[in-house]
């Protein structure tokens, strides 16, 4: 599904990919771990084509990043960031806009389901994104991610401003799912988990 | 008929005020008396040059002349455009050069043959003075438009890149920094519409009036020219943000860095 074949990407003097390899297929769910600044957010921006390597080749689905399969790829990708960086706007006008610009996606089915869930109060849809706690708007950004149901899930840092037995509860989830997940964390939840394979970069 | 023409010497008197004017500046410790004298000096010479060549193309009143006339005023709006939003003039002259043309051509035109009805179209009476305040007028606003729209995103690069993962659609992900940038650059023509006339006479009236127009001519003219700058600002605000966008972003719809003639690494 997704696949580096020695890669190169140098930013500011530093190298971030020095021939760098992977490969993860259909369905795998991975934990990468690495120290900051090793590339693990960028691998997920070069997926998006928010950055382009240098040299070398990065295949998504077997479509190169071009421009031509840009949007295939990113239709495919359900991207949480680390600082969730969703536009301010009422939450509830913003999984509209959502909606309309997925339409072959589950949101707005089962909303309140997925809300109750993640623990998520219905008072928050009259709330602006910028009015929710750090936790709360983690758990928005995992809640669009269910609602989207994309195939490929990039998730940095998902579970960061969580409580533990909620990170649990997530975790249990999105490594039930059948879907090709990657994750960035220094949670323990992640770890330990039976169904992650861990990807460890030096 | 026509104003009374001012003496070079009586006009010359006027310039006694500035001694006061300069001595006060001195004495506050204000130091702008340098730029203030620069100012003025620039002002005469500039206006004087202005007068010949006016003087020059309303002898001959070529329409050839008279287009080419317009068609570098174009280009240096574009140029202090540019210089002012702290964009690159190489990478962005063409685009907003086209979205400075298109609207004002076709406003001018309109104005001249449907307004004013006039038989000759390049008339350099009417196309310089017009098409100058129309230029004038757009500049702000393109100004306003395209650096609120460029530096809102890149404030907000992370936004709004994260917006294209959501909606997967550029259009989608760059509306609120379009919307917001569009505001600032009409709003403040829309308010002077509304205000015009309760404070100061626009000087386009002022200078028709002593020209020798009946108050009610000169009124029309002002309403049509406000409307006329309306229009074109209107529509060269969003022709410039829509034109520069192949410039101003990459094939991945991400933000361009050297477009920006200061870029911060």
């Amino acid at each position: 599904m997704i696949q580096f074949n020695s890669a190169y990407l140098t930013r500011k003097d530093k190298k971030i990919f020095d021939n760098f390899n992977l490969s993860i297929k259909k369905n795998e769910k991975i934990l990468i771990q690495g120290k900051s600044g090793i590339g693990k957010t960028t691998f997920f921006k070069v997926l998006l084509g928010f950055e382009s390597l240098d040299k070398g080749r990065a295949t998504f689905n077997g479509w190169g990043i071009s421009k031509g399969h840009i949007k295939d790829i990113r239709g495919s990708i359900f991207y949480l960031s680390q600082d969730i960086d969703l536009k301010n706007e009422l939450v509830r006008n913003l999984l509209e806009e959502i909606r309309e610009h997925n339409p072959a996606s589950l949101l707005h089915k089962d909303l309140q389901k997925k809300m109750a869930f993640l623990e998520l109060s219905i008072k928050i849809l009259d709330q602006n994104v910028k009015e929710l706690s750090g936790g709360e708007r983690q758990r928005l950004g995992l809640l669009i991610g269910f609602l989207l149901d994309r195939p490929v899930w990039l998730l940095d840092e998902p579970t960061s401003a969580l409580d533990d037995p909620m990170k649990k509860k997530i975790a249990d989830f999105i490594a039930g799912r059948d879907r090709t997940i990657v994750i960035i964390s220094h949670d323990e939840v992640w770890k330990q988990h039976p169904d992650i394979k861990i990807e460890r970069w030096v | 008929m026509g104003a009374q023409d001012l003496g070079l010497f009586s006009l010359a008197l006027l310039f006694i005020f500035l001694l006061p004017i300069l001595y006060i500046n001195h004495r506050l410790r204000l130091a702008i008396n340098k730029t203030l004298a620069i100012s003025v000096v620039r002002m005469c010479v500039q206006l004087g040059f202005v007068g010949i060549y006016l003087e020059f193309l309303f002898k001959f009143n070529s329409p050839f002349l008279n287009a080419a006339y317009l068609l570098i005023m174009i280009s240096i709006a574009c140029q202090s455009i540019l210089r002012s939003s702290n964009l690159k003039l190489k990478k962005l002259f063409f685009p907003v050069f086209l979205s400075l043309l298109i609207p004002f051509v076709v406003v001018l035109f309109f104005f001249n043959a449907v307004v004013v009805n006039i038989d000759n179209l390049f008339e350099a009476k009417y196309l310089i003075p017009i098409g100058g305040m129309l230029l004038g007028n757009c500049l702000r606003s393109i100004i306003v438009g395209l650096n609120r729209f460029y530096s809102g995103i890149k404030k907000n690069e992370k936004v709004y890149l994260y917006s294209i993962s959501l909606f997967n659609s550029h259009i989608q992900a760059l509306k609120p920094y379009f919307k917001d940038a569009f505001l600032s650059a009409i709003t403040p023509t829309m308010a002077s519409m509304a205000t015009i006339g309760l404070v100061a006479l626009p000087g386009m009236m002022t200078g028709q009036i002593l020209g020798g127009s009946i108050p009610m001519v000169a009124i029309k003219y002002q309403i049509a020219i406000m409307l006329s700058i309306f229009y074109t600002e209107y529509f060269s605000t969003i022709l410039s943000v829509i034109f520069s966008l192949r410039v101003g972003f990459n094939e991945f719809d991400v933000l361009n860095p050297d477009i920006f003639i200061s870029t911060q690494k």
